[in-house]
């Protein structure tokens, strides 16, 4: 009876060799696992990337809209100048005339006397 | 604590009265333009321009030394501190409400200003005054009020203007040939 439950104990006991394909399994099993605790990082760290890149892409795009509005206000002032020098220049020229023409009227004035 | 919160103040006091009377020590060559609101509302056309110190610098950021024109703008407004302008263009004759070239004028008083033009023509019907602020025996403004029977126009230049340089750029950007003598 004794010796019936030690063979039934070492038989199944026994060493067996694992099945084809066992290796195989159990190394993709371990690929698996290895990825969804990649994907499962700390969700605060994910966050914070995610936050990281929307604050440079907002910044990138505040700066060029800024450059955009520096450069309008730029030449909107570049345009001003040179209309406020026309009109100085305008008026100076005008007031030379009008001198000219007074001193030639009280010339001609003087030479008809 | 409070003690040194009582003196911070004092000392904020002290200090805005410090900067109040530096403003005041400094003849301002700007001067206060009236609104101008009835003459705009007649104008077919107006003008107005108001470049500050900071948009001079904006603008002369703007303007290329590598062209010869660009260049000479540059130079004229090196000294600038402001430029001020404002012209109404009518299209029939119009005569022109008193009270805001009398409050222009009113500005416009001796020490601090000098009148070095005051022309009235009657063939081309135009009235020109043209007027330099001189602060220790610098020019650091000038101002044109010119009245034609279909314009008006008012410039006030803050800082020290150079005639000759804008005599280089007679001819260019629309300035017409100034028929200034070189020096």
């Amino acid at each position: 009876m004794s010796n019936n439950l030690d063979d039934q104990l070492r038989g199944a006991l026994r060493s067996v060799d694992p099945d084809d394909g066992f290796s195989e399994r159990v190394t993709s099993r371990i690929a698996r696992h290895s990825r969804r605790s990649q994907w499962s990082a700390p969700s605060g760290f994910r966050w914070l990337s995610a936050a990281v890149v929307a604050a440079v892409v907002l910044g990138v795009l505040m700066a060029h809209d800024w450059q955009l509005r520096r450069e309008q206000q730029g030449l909107d002032a570049r345009k001003q100048l040179i209309e406020a020098l026309r009109v100085t220049g305008e008026k100076l020229d005008l007031a030379y005339r009008v001198v000219n023409d007074d001193a030639h009227s009280a010339a001609s004035e003087n030479s008809g006397a | 604590m409070r003690l040194s919160a009582r003196r911070l103040t004092l000392a904020l006091i002290l200090l805005a009265r410090m900067f109040a009377m530096a403003a005041a020590a400094v003849p301002d060559a700007q001067l206060k333009m009236p609104n101008f609101d009835s003459l705009a509302a007649k104008a077919s056309n107006s003008v107005s321009i108001t470049l500050d110190s900071a948009l001079l610098g904006i603008a002369a950021g703007f303007l290329d030394s590598s062209k010869p024109e660009d260049a000479a703008a540059k130079e004229l407004i090196s000294g600038l501190k402001g430029v001020y302008v404002r012209s109404f263009s009518f299209d029939k004759d119009f005569v022109y409400p008193s009270t805001e070239v009398d409050m222009i004028r009113k500005q416009l008083t001796a020490p601090a200003w000098q009148r070095l033009v005051g022309v009235r023509s009657h063939k081309e019907q135009a009235n020109v005054d043209i007027y330099m602020s001189i602060d220790q025996g610098n020019a650091n403004g000038l101002v044109i009020i010119a009245s034609e029977p279909h314009e008006f126009t008012i410039v006030n230049i803050v800082g020290s203007i150079d005639l000759q340089k804008l005599h280089r750029l007679e001819g260019k950007f629309g300035i017409p040939k100034l028929h200034l003598e070189e020096k």
